[in-house]
């Protein structure tokens, strides 16, 4: 086809703001798939996006469309991971496009994320098509949002869509604006070719397949290709486009949006946002923009089962092989015994790995509180990173910590300003700027280490704002701070998976917060069990676990000892799903005592 | 101050948990339980295998229990062909008293004809305090019932309807005085602690009129929720709370010290009694002797079996009729007649259980007595597995005794499940019989 009539574009939008479903209709009105073939949110494949209502993996597919001026165009429509956790992923999915529907709730008008998305946008100097949802809800105010567009992002407002995609109305205006705005994508297809990789997975049959948008040149379906940051190299098995399914052919030109499958047994071979040429014919210059993947987040993940490890080891590194971004290493603790240090895009990212592994997989997994990573510079000069507090050097070693910090962006009604501002002070916030961005709508930003933001920030953001703030978040540098580690000892012995790296003016009250909680969650044992916080030698909090008192089948069971000696077993077996640490048994519960500890109690 | 009656510990743990010297006379002997599966109406709390609106059926199920202890008399007679020891028969229930004197007249006889029953054996019937007519109470006596036990339960009124029992308070005085009347000198009462709402002081008060009445034996049971009750429907719903264990142990303690100062010796987790009237039939229990328990859902220990009967009453008199019919009275078929569940106890379990059911006893284990039965020593087979329970002092050993401590007989489980073998031998549930 003519590069005059490609068009790509991308939906970008908050959560909840109708992006699936506003894909949905543009596949129905442009026939790809059946009203008969629909169903909701075709292109989120994963169990786990349909019922979280959120897109994880970018997903693309190739439309036709004869617009009102005669012409047949071919649309490539790419549907981008949603949450934060994947900014990456979605700035590399905005770079294969020319264009991006905006699409903004009618009554919510712009939120955190919408805002994110569309700097992303204009990074990748993409054309923007603004589009307000869900017009047809009692509580759509329009033209509010339409001012908003053009006070908050600079937007004619005049330019703006009004659509209901879960009715249908603005479906056809949408693909009109697509074709008469978005430009058509500028490529040679006889240059060397370089093809963006926007995302990958792994199929058992064809290998890795990866999605790409062909910038320059031509890509065969029997050539030899290269990637050019991780050089590693493959035959081509099939080149396609997606319909929405895999639908090979020949060759995909510059400008074209496709798939290749590459043979290569690893994602990690193939990451998002290299770019992929031709072995026989290579470019000389990669495409721009290409980060390798950066976890954020850790934690340990230890299968309940000793004897599962085996197995966790198996599914994380199936899972690796679609998701570059996962990266873990073996990890012995002396209370939970062998597991994973895992680390995470987010936890987000964490949530849904975890998720995976105990549904797809049937383990059951035992996860400690997330930290993150820190720098740790020695007194002997050496710098190290540090992500498990176990690791932390002796306090006399350590010269200084440094941690990461974010920047956060907030919308909010004003009226909540106060509590946020007392959230994100308590949270080691700093204050950075604060807009109006309507009478009563305020954006503010904060600079927020990233380990207060993981704990619960998002459940308080909510909760105290009756779920009317949203939130975005990005990495802004590493600082110096004033950090200790926290260690919990139980019956006089320390238990390193419960060990947390807290800000010094945060130990006590965390401190205290957690033996309260432990001593609710350690079952009472033959002899009274203190358990303590310490921050070095120095014991910051104390409670103790009182002893047991009673224990016994004081009841009459004529003669049936064989019952008696059942109830016995079974008390046997619950205790063996504890986890003995010295001679103290304590329960899964609470190793994740950590992560329900909040400011409410 | 009443000053306990001081005892010769040595003597009175030998009378209790057996000796060396004893063991072969009492692995040859039985204690016999009849189980009686009936009630007017079912306690709110109850889990045993009882029946509520099936007292029609008493005639029919009394002429197979009688037809089962003949057969389980030929079974289980002695090698030379002479009927076995028995020692104790037990009456338990349900509710026994339910039976006509006439009822259980026909299965004594059936006893003393298919076994060796002592002349001074200690017969004991379960009792309702609701149930006892006087005349009843006096024919009872005369055929030879020399123990009763009452299920008293509280005296609490509120307490008492709140678990279902058919009696009042005062029903528990005068079924009791009634009781004496007739000739009863061992007289045991049952209650229950640690139930919902019940105070330490109620609890007191209850524990005060029973030892004012004088029975010879007090058996206190600490409530348990056990699935398939009501109670434990309302727990789980959440409208009735349990009692903690803090509130059980306190109740427990105040009846440890509160009986002690009354004359009452403890001689297992849940019993007290003045001297010499210790529950026989219970002692078989924990000392691990054979016992053969018949009727619905009656349980035994014999020739190295546990077995269990059919829980059903028209099940279980099918399968009496149907074994009496085929006759088969060989000495190697278990003895019973209508059995569901069979289990063979190997001798690490064995061992275990004489632990486990010895170690209830206040008198605790014979350490002899136990090396004379298995070829090895309690220390060896156990130390290690106890070593932490003796440190903490859940147990001590006392001349020849291995028992719990004062403070470890409320933790007597921490000790119990210790004991059990690790991987089992034992078989995940015990084997139905087909039939």
């Amino acid at each position: 086809m003519d590069a005059a009539f490609l068009r790509n574009f991308a939906i970008i939008a908050h959560i909840d703001h109708g992006k699936s479903t506003l894909a949905d209709r543009l596949l129905e009105f442009t026939g790809t798939i059946s009203k008969r073939e629909m169903s909701e949110q075709v292109l989120d494949q994963m169990d786990l996006e349909r019922e979280k209502g959120i897109t994880i993996k970018a997903q693309a597919v190739r439309m036709s469309y004869t617009a009102q001026d005669g012409q047949t165009y071919e649309l490539n429509l790419i549907d981008t991971p949603g949450h934060v956790d994947f900014a990456y992923e979605v700035s590399r999915s905005l770079a294969a496009c020319e264009g991006a529907i905006l699409v903004v709730d009618a009554s919510q008008g712009i939120e955190a994320q919408t805002l994110a998305n569309l700097y992303l946008a204009l990074e990748a100097n993409l054309e923007l098509i603004p589009v307000i949802n869900k017009i047809d809800l009692p509580s759509a105010e329009p033209e509010r949002v339409v001012k908003e567009i053009e006070d908050v992002i600079g937007l004619p407002g005049e330019d703006a869509v009004l659509a209901s995609a879960k009715e249908g109305i603005g479906t056809q205006e949408i693909l009109e604006a697509v074709v008469k705005r978005v430009p058509p994508p500028r490529g040679a297809d006889d240059k060397p070719l370089r093809a963006l990789v926007f995302d990958s997975k792994y199929d058992a049959y064809k290998g890795v397949i990866a999605y790409l948008r062909v910038v320059d040149g031509k890509l065969g379906a029997s050539d030899r290709i290269q990637m050019m940051q991780t050089h590693s190299s493959a035959e081509v098995l099939e080149v396609g486009y997606f319909n929405p399914g895999l639908v090979a052919s020949k060759s995909l030109s510059a400008g074209e949006v496709g798939y290749v499958a590459t043979g290569f047994k690893n994602v990690k071979d193939c990451q998002v946002g290299d770019t992929l040429t031709l072995a026989t014919r290579p470019a000389t210059e990669p495409l721009a923009g290409y980060r390798p993947a950066k976890p954020m987040v850790f934690a340990g993940l230890f299968p309940v089962d000793g004897d599962d490890y085996p197995l966790l080891r198996d599914a994380l590194e199936r899972l690796r092989l679609n998701d570059a971004s996962l990266v873990f290493e073996p990890e012995n603790s002396i209370a939970l015994g062998f597991g994973f240090r895992c680390g995470f895009l987010g936890l987000l990212h964490m949530e849904i790995i975890q998720e995976r592994l105990e549904r797809e997989y049937n383990l059951n997994l035992l996860a400690t509180a997330p930290s993150v990573e820190y720098v740790v510079t020695r007194t002997n000069g050496e710098v190290m990173t540090v992500h498990n507090p176990a690791e932390l050097p002796p306090p006399t070693e350590i010269d200084q910590i440094e941690e990461p910090l974010m920047d956060i962006s907030i919308f909010t009604p004003a009226r909540y300003i106060g509590t946020l501002m007392d959230l994100v002070q308590t949270r080691h916030g700093v204050f950075k700027d604060m807009k109006y961005i309507e009478e009563d709508r305020v954006h503010l930003t904060y600079l927020i280490p990233l380990s207060d933001l993981i704990i619960d920030f998002y459940d308080q953001l909510k909760s105290r704002t009756q779920g009317y703030a949203s939130l975005d978040y990005s990495f802004a540098r590493y600082e110096a701070a004033d950090l200790v580690k926290l260690d919990i000892l139980v019956n006089g012995q320390p238990v390193d998976a419960l060990s947390l790296i807290a800000h010094k003016d945060e130990a006590a009250p965390r401190g205290r917060m957690l033996v309260d909680r432990l001593k609710e969650l350690i079952p009472r044992q033959l002899f009274e069990v203190p358990i303590q916080a310490a921050v070095g030698s120095k014991v910051i909090a104390r409670e103790n676990v009182k002893a047991l008192r009673k224990n016994v089948l004081a009841k009459c069971y004529g003669g049936d000892i064989t019952r008696k000696r059942k109830l016995l077993e079974k008390q046997k077996e619950g205790k063996k799903r504890m986890k003995r640490v010295g001679n103290v048994e304590i329960p899964q519960e609470a190793f994740m005592a950590v992560l329900t500890l909040n400011d409410d109690n | 101050m009443n000053v306990p009656v001081e005892r010769d510990v040595e003597r009175v743990a030998a009378e209790q948990s057996g000796t060396a010297e004893s063991l072969a006379a009492d692995l040859a002997s039985i204690s016999l339980y009849l189980h009686v599966p009936f009630c007017h109406t079912r306690c709110h709390y109850c889990d045993f295998n009882t029946y509520a609106g099936m007292l029609g059926h008493r005639e029919s199920y009394v002429a197979a229990l009688a037809q089962e202890i003949q057969l389980a008399g030929m079974r289980a007679r002695q090698s030379n062909g002479s009927p076995r020891r028995c020692r104790t028969v037990f009456f338990g229930g349900g509710t026994p008293s339910l039976l006509s004197p006439e009822q259980v007249d026909s299965l004594l006889h059936a006893t003393r004809q298919a076994f060796a029953l002592d002349d001074a054996a200690e017969i004991t019937l379960e009792a309702n305090p609701g149930t006892l007519e006087k005349g009843r109470l006096d024919a009872l006596r005369a055929l030879g019932v020399n123990r009763l036990s009452m299920g008293a339960q509280s005296f609490d009124r509120d307490l008492l309807r709140w678990m279902g029992r058919i009696h009042s308070p005062e029903e528990i005085e005068t079924a009791f005085a009634a009781a004496r009347k007739a000739g009863f000198t061992s007289i045991n009462l049952d209650f229950i602690f640690a139930l919902p709402g019940q105070s330490l002081a109620t609890w007191a008060e209850t524990l005060e009129r029973a030892i004012d009445l004088g029975p010879e034996h007090l058996s206190l049971y600490s409530l348990i929720v056990e699935e398939g009750t009501p109670l434990f429907s309302w727990v789980r719903e959440g409208t009735v709370h349990p009692a903690d264990d803090d509130a059980a142990a306190d109740m427990y303690e105040h009846a440890m010290t509160r009986l002690a100062a009354a004359g009452y010796g403890q001689y297992e987790i849940s019993n007290w009694a003045r001297a010499g009237h210790e529950c026989r039939h219970n002692l078989t229990y924990w000392g691990n002797l054979p016992y053969i328990g018949l009727g619905a859902g009656a349980h035994s220990y014999f020739g190295g079996h546990r077995f269990a009967e059919e829980r059903p009453i028209a099940r279980y008199i099918s399968r009496v009729r149907q074994s009496v019919a085929e006759g088969n009275t060989t000495a190697d078929m278990l003895p019973a007649g209508a059995i569901a569940e069979d289990e063979a106890i190997p001798p690490e379990l064995e061992m275990a259980e004489t632990a486990m059911v010895g170690l209830r006893l206040n008198a605790g284990i014979s350490r002899s007595r136990f090396a004379a039965r298995y070829g090895r020593t309690f220390e060896q087979v156990f130390d290690e597995r106890l070593a932490d329970v003796r440190e903490v002092r859940l147990i001590e050993t006392a001349g020849d005794y291995i028992r719990l401590t004062e403070h470890g007989r409320l933790l007597g489980n921490e000790v119990f499940a210790r004991l059990l073998p690790d991987s089992p031998e034992v078989p995940e549930a015990p084997t139905r019989v087909a039939g």
